[in-house]
């Protein structure tokens, strides 16, 4: 049995040497992912295309405005004369923000009366959107501080009012600067192995089906358990090398800390393989050419991305959609790489993601060998 | 010649529309994407689970608290009695913000010492983290404010100062409730087309020339560029009938609003067709098996995605991925997509975007019409 799974094993990896196209197409798409995500993925929002009307003239509104261009979180792109500039300019896409400053600003502020600033937002990018108001009522939460302090020493020169702050300290952990190159490049990791293996997997086996190769194999006297093995065996060690290729070029290119263990990780990047592994052969079982074994990629990967926390998190998702996520295994393993990467936790915390994905892939693994027997008669 | 084109136009429908699954393929895909990305595709941020801490026991501490709790941005899952056991909340990922009231807060407010409240956050999904502290920003503001103003009355008899304040009108234009669904249903419909006319394109040359088809088309009268008119005619239709039925799907089934006039749309989207048929003929010149046309996905669909400011604003990226995203279609499209849409900008707006469509798609065109010859001699 063993030698027969050998046997396997050694053609599966002279086709692959072989073909030159092949360990291209094994190394050249993870790397272009990582660093398209790792360059381009960022929800962060810096410098902000801001037009501004100031109708009041007055010093207060001039450092109202200061206080936006100091803060290099926003650009001011154009200073209009009226509301149809301004108007014009969040149409055109020009500006994402626009600051109006009416009339009487600095007078109200000046009796002690409330000022107000308006903000009109592009809320088309409805991220950016709550991103760049967050970003302004902090300054405008700042500038108001500041004026109440200037303003009570100058006009009371008796018993001094008291100035209330409460200074925030923040704290994010795991990821100080909220980095999102750090969010992603853990998650590529996961996302990408996911891709590449089910597919190899599903491709290996149809493509052989549809040129009939398959049927040769199965005239020899190899049983189907050994030729599963054999073939998938190759496939694991594609999707382990893959992992390390990939850790190892987002810590040293992009700077991405791995602060964990790289023996849990392996255990749950293992786990995770058992789980792509058979669902690339579920596939294989469900579909009868090339075509369909991709067109798989829309009804099977696609969800099981939106559907995992790669980009937007799962705890705001409706709850069928989070119910959803837990026979995801990409859910799991993206706690685990994130975990491993930048908590640096261990079993202690990630042992439930563990159960979960060998459950998952014991079950699909199950399934799949039914089916694939079925297949064959 | 119009006849010979109408030949191919005809077999490629019947092609098209031959068995239920090629019919299934067609509709089935659009949608499921089109609702999950309508439902699990959000970016807000609410109901962030939160851990207390409160070591100072006053009367100023708990209204500071009271804030987040009453926020339904907030949702208080443990009230601990030390800040280790918060900071084991968020290492266990059972909190993802972690609030810490030292001791002597009260005390320090009374004084008009700046009184200092931890914020901790897990920042490993860092959007997440920057808006959650935007919100816990906004609520010590507002306790702030409402302390300064309690304070002003009580401890000044005499002449009143009230508290000034600028208070922010925050105006969401196009998508007043910031709703991420706005922002990816539009986007949706531009990433669906790109991938479905450009694979259907590349497969459906691919596969005849892998099977032998091709060769014997081409024995007929007919001339190369008749092929390719009959050959990119359906799909341009079929590209239509997507957009069609998925704008359609995300305007009734989640309530987007279309605001703009649908002759812009219809103008925006034949130039953008135009630029995925000419893309996937060129896929089609370059790839000799179903494989590496499946492969092109990553090379080129997947680039395209991430840079087309379908989920990252393209203003963040790096200079270098900015230039890129200038000869991307997918751009161009989406700002005529969402401004369709959303703003409801006409032409006037647009222009310069249906340009460099146009420009895009006539130069796309144009280099594969030239290759395909040559990879018919």
């Amino acid at each position: 049995m063993l030698g027969r799974i050998l046997q396997i094993l050694i053609k599966e990896l002279l086709e692959l040497s072989r073909d030159r196209w092949g360990r291209f197409s094994l190394l050249a798409p993870p790397i272009i992912q990582l660093l398209l995500f790792g360059y381009a993925a960022t929800f962060e929002v810096n410098a902000v295309t801001t037009a501004v009307l100031d109708l009041d003239h007055s010093q207060e509104s001039r450092e109202l405005v200061s206080a936006f261009t100091g803060s290099g979180r926003f650009r001011i792109i154009r200073v209009a004369a009226d509301e149809a500039g301004i108007t014009d300019a969040i149409e055109r896409g020009d500006a994402a923000v626009a600051l109006v400053i009416h009339p009487g600003f600095a007078q109200r502020l000046r009796k002690g009366q409330k000022a107000p600033l308006q903000v009109l937002v592009d809320g088309t990018n409805s991220n950016t959107a709550l991103l760049a108001l967050g970003y302004v009522g902090q300054i405008v939460g700042t500038y108001s501080t500041a004026h109440m302090i200037d303003l009570a020493n100058r006009v009371l020169p008796g018993p001094r009012t008291q100035l209330v702050e409460v200074r925030l300290e923040e704290r994010p952990w795991f990821n100080p600067g909220l980095d999102s190159r750090w969010f992603f490049v853990p998650g590529i990791v996961g996302t990408v192995t996911l891709v590449s293996v089910v597919n190899l997997t599903a491709f290996a086996i149809v493509r052989e089906r549809e040129v009939g190769t398959l049927e040769q194999i199965m005239v020899t006297p190899i049983r189907p358990f050994e030729l599963l093995i054999g073939k998938t065996l190759p496939l694991y060690l594609i999707g382990i090398g893959q992992v390390f290729m990939l850790l190892v070029t987002g810590m040293i290119w992009f700077g991405v800390p791995f602060v964990g263990d790289p023996f849990v990780l392996f255990v749950g990047t293992s786990l995770f393989l058992l789980t792509s592994i058979s669902l690339g052969l579920l596939i294989s079982t469900v579909c009868t050419t090339q075509q369909q074994a991709f067109a798989s990629n829309f009804f099977v990967i696609n969800p099981i991305f939106m559907l995992s926390g790669f980009t937007t998190p799962i705890t705001t998702m409706p709850a069928a959609m989070q119910a959803l996520t837990y026979v995801n295994p990409l859910s799991y393993y993206l706690v685990i790489t994130r975990g491993t990467f930048l908590k640096g936790v261990g079993f202690g915390v990630l042992w439930p993601d563990m159960l979960a994905l060998a459950a998952l892939g014991l079950g699909l693994l199950g399934l799949t060998i039914l089916r694939f027997r079925k297949s064959l008669d | 010649m119009p006849e010979r084109i109408l030949q191919v136009v005809i077999k490629e429908f019947l092609e098209l529309w031959r068995d239920r699954w090629s019919r299934f393929r067609l509709l089935v895909p659009p949608i499921i994407q089109m609702l999950i990305f309508g439902y699990a595709a959000t970016f807000e941020v609410f109901g962030v689970s939160t851990a207390v801490v409160d070591l100072d026991h006053s009367q100023e501490s708990r209204e500071l608290v009271a804030g987040f709790g009453s926020s339904e941005r907030f949702h208080v899952v443990e009230v601990a009695t030390t800040s280790q056991a918060v900071e084991a909340a968020i290492e266990q990922s059972d909190a993802t913000v972690a609030l810490v009231v030292h001791a002597g807060f009260a005390e320090k407010l009374r004084k008009g010492q700046p009184a200092p409240v931890q914020v901790l956050v897990d920042g490993t999904n860092s959007n997440t983290a920057l808006i959650a502290l935007s919100y816990v920003g906004e609520i010590v503001q507002r306790f702030s404010a409402a302390y300064q103003l309690d304070l002003a009355e009580r401890v000044l008899p005499g002449p009143k100062t009230a508290p000034v304040e600028v208070t922010l009108e925050a105006r969401p234009w196009y998508n007043p409730d910031l709703n991420s669904r706005w922002f990816f249903v539009p986007g949706v419909i531009g990433t669906l087309t790109l991938t479905i006319v450009v694979n259907l394109t590349a497969f459906a040359i691919v596969r005849e020339r892998e099977v032998g088809t091709l060769e014997q088309i081409m024995v007929t009268p007919i001339r190369p560029l008749e092929f390719v008119l009959g050959k990119t005619a359906p799909f341009f239709l079929v590209g239509l009938g997507e957009v069609m039925l998925i704008a359609l799907t995300g305007t009734i089934w989640f309530g987007v609003p279309f605001v703009g006039n649908p002759l812009v749309l219809l103008l925006g989207t034949s130039l953008f067709l135009l630029s995925t048929l000419g893309l996937g003929l060129l896929i089609s010149t370059i790839c000799t098996t179903q494989q590496q046309a499946f492969a092109s996905n990553f090379f080129v669909v997947n680039p395209l995605f991430t840079l087309s400011g379908f989920s990252f604003p393209i203003s963040s990226m790096p200079g270098a991925l900015q230039a890129i995203t200038y000869v991307n279609p997918l751009r161009y499209y989406l700002i005529i997509i969402r401004g369709t849409f959303l703003k409801g900008v006409g032409l006037d707006v647009l222009w310069p975007d249906m340009l460099a469509l146009a420009a895009l798609g006539i130069g796309l065109l144009g280099l594969s019409v030239v290759r395909f010859r040559k990879s018919l001699d």
